[in-house]
């Protein structure tokens, strides 16, 4: 497949004023600290057409930032961008025609007409032939449920329902590539399944590339195994999710139940994670390989077993480890 | 320019929904031309100045007064809330051109607003006696320059809207930014004080700035203060200002686009 992203050596600095707390604040108006964010630091990647991407990473990691820049926003600092051919920020009025963007927490549409006068805006502004737009908007309509609310106006509709038309209007153009910054974000299961099954419909029948951020590691397993991840404005990861989650797959959580108390408690492999009265959890170092017979017979040498529960870690945990080892956190 | 016409009947059809704001503006309009028309006949005295006599100052009063909503700087619906809230970066992923594109919004929202407004406060002001109210036009000529002016007149309004957009996106403040660009545009362009009533030399001064364009130019065309040829003329100069304004707004705002930070998630 073609690569049609080409992301190389991408810096994004911003200066921020920052305020002294409290009435120092007053000396603000003289002078100014002035301090250098870099929100990207050398970031490069490729994606290919056709690819659903999952881009994630904890707040303030530089997501939204790649967005940005990616969809003509924002100008980085350093570095070249090709996609599609085009140079996101100086083609932009070409570049842009070929692509939707969704920014979940910012609607597009117009706040106080239906929903269907909007839609019939971005057919002006894109250039829509008639015929074209009358058959993508059947289209979208069946596909997203929207037939009940295409009349209303965009201001008394729930969350859900101004998603679901947030998507419908980012796509009336059948762009080749669909930027989503978190698409989920704030949505009841119902509607996340429907707007995650309509993501999939698209990229397999339009051919559209996706590239999505998110914090719901559900919506990243549910669409694809390709995952960039990004921290502290560096980008740590960028390949396939099943592999990472191999990798920590091997971790199990035990909890024992022992017949009676121990003082210590020690078994060769495992770390003891709490230990209190006849109830401890356990935890495998990675070094060894789990296996639920070997840690009977292990545990089984000192201790009296009642009953044990094996756990291994959940997708969230998987990232928040991911998150830990790669010492970025959330900010 | 398909999406540009698109644009503009959004914004007409936006605000021709809000008739309890406009009238209320009705109500503004005419309690200013009231006062204004009983203020500067006090200040006359009865006396003609510079040939502009008293039931001319009223005809003047009363159409700054009927076209105000195209005439008010102010910046186009919703603009100041999406520079600051950041919702101004979708304008950026559509395939048009971000200034034209307020530009339409904005001429739109203005046609509109005038449209629901201008009826019923020249059909009021010309059943007022005739050294307070409206009076005709001059001339069929004076009416026919005066719509041309009047229409030159909302577009330079529009304009220098879109300079006070570029200050938005300096100080992210839409009240402060609408305030300075008003206050200068509304005293230089005779909007409180009609011009003909100010000092020779300040008259001058002002009659080299584009604001008087926007409102003295077409009510003096319109009154017979200006003849035909003089106002064929001014009314090129202000076609040529409108021009090189719009050339400023388009680098001006290129420039503020470049070095916009769109923050936050």
């Amino acid at each position: 497949m073609e690569k049609i992203i080409k992301f190389s050596g991408i810096c994004k600095e911003f200066k921020i004023y920052q305020r002294k707390k409290g009435t120092k604040g007053i000396f603000n108006l003289f002078k100014r600290d002035k301090k250098i964010v870099h929100a990207l630091k050398e970031v490069s990647f490729e994606i290919e057409e056709g690819d659903i991407v999952g881009y994630i990473g904890p707040n303030g990691a530089g997501k939204s930032t790649t967005i940005k820049i990616m969809s003509g926003i924002l100008v980085p600092t350093k570095g070249t961008c090709e996609i599609l051919g085009y140079n996101p920020w100086k083609d932009r009025k070409k570049y842009v025609k070929n692509i939707g963007v969704v920014f979940g927490q910012r609607s597009q549409l117009w706040w106080d007409v239906p929903v269907v006068d909007s839609f019939e805006l971005l057919k002006d502004i894109y250039n829509i032939p008639n015929d074209e737009y009358k058959q993508t908007l059947k289209l979208l309509v069946s596909t997203l449920k929207l037939e009940d609310i295409l009349n209303r106006p965009l201001r008394q509709l729930s969350l859900g329902q101004k998603m679901k038309c947030e998507l419908a209007g980012s796509l009336l153009h059948r762009p080749k590539i669909l930027f989503l910054d978190e698409p989920t974000i704030g949505l009841d299961a119902v509607t996340k399944l429907t707007v995650r099954d309509f993501i999939k419909y698209i990229n397999k029948e339009w051919g559209t590339t996706v590239i999505l951020t998110t914090h719901d590691m559900s919506d990243i397993d549910a669409l694809t195994n390709k995952i960039i991840l990004i921290g502290r404005g560096q980008l740590l990861y960028n390949g396939s999710f099943s592999a990472i989650r191999h990798k920590y797959e091997n971790i199990k959580t035990i909890e024992v139940e022992f017949k009676k108390e121990y003082e210590t408690l020690q078994v060769d492999g495992y770390e003891v994670i709490s230990h209190n009265k006849n109830m401890a959890v356990l935890k495998n170092l990675p070094t060894i390989q789990f296996n639920t017979k070997e840690f009977i017979s292990e545990i089984g040498k000192n201790y009296e077993v009642v009953d044990f529960s094996i756990k291994s870690m959940s997708v969230d945990e998987i990232l928040a480890r991911l998150y830990s080892d790669y010492e970025i956190v959330g900010g | 320019m398909r999406s540009y016409f698109g644009l503009f009947k959004m914004s007409f059809k936006g605000e021709i929904q809000y008739r309890t704001k406009a009238l209320s503006g009705i109500m503004t309009q005419l309690f200013w031309g009231f006062m204004y028309v009983y203020l500067y006949t006090a200040f006359m005295g009865g006396k003609i100045i510079d040939g502009f006599s008293i039931s001319q100052m009223a005809t003047y009063i009363w159409l700054g007064q009927a076209f105000f909503a195209m005439r008010y700087i102010s910046l186009p619906q919703n603009c100041g809330a999406e520079i600051s809230n950041g919702n101004v970066c979708y304008k950026f992923v559509r395939p048009v051109n971000i200034y034209d594109q307020w530009f339409a919004e904005h001429l739109g929202q203005k046609l509109s607003a005038t449209i629901l407004r201008f009826a019923p406060i020249i059909l009021i002001s010309m059943l007022l006696p005739n050294n307070i109210g409206l009076s005709l036009p001059a001339s069929f000529t004076s009416f026919l320059l005066f719509l041309i002016a009047l229409m030159l007149g909302c577009l330079m309004a529009v304009t220098l809207s879109m300079l006070a957009i570029f200050i938005t996106f300096k100080t992210l403040s839409a009240k402060g930014s609408i305030t300075i660009v008003n206050t200068i545009t509304m005293l230089l362009g005779g909007m409180c004080i009609p011009l003909p009533l100010m000092p020779i030399g300040v008259q001058n001064v002002l009659s080299w700035l584009p604001f008087r364009y926007i409102s003295d130019l077409p009510s003096r065309i319109y009154i017979g203060n200006i003849g035909t040829t003089d106002a064929l003329i001014q009314i090129g100069i202000s076609f040529a200002w409108l021009v090189a304004l719009i050339i400023l707004g388009k680098i001006l705002m290129k420039k503020a686009l470049k070095n916009t930070v769109i923050q936050g998630g």
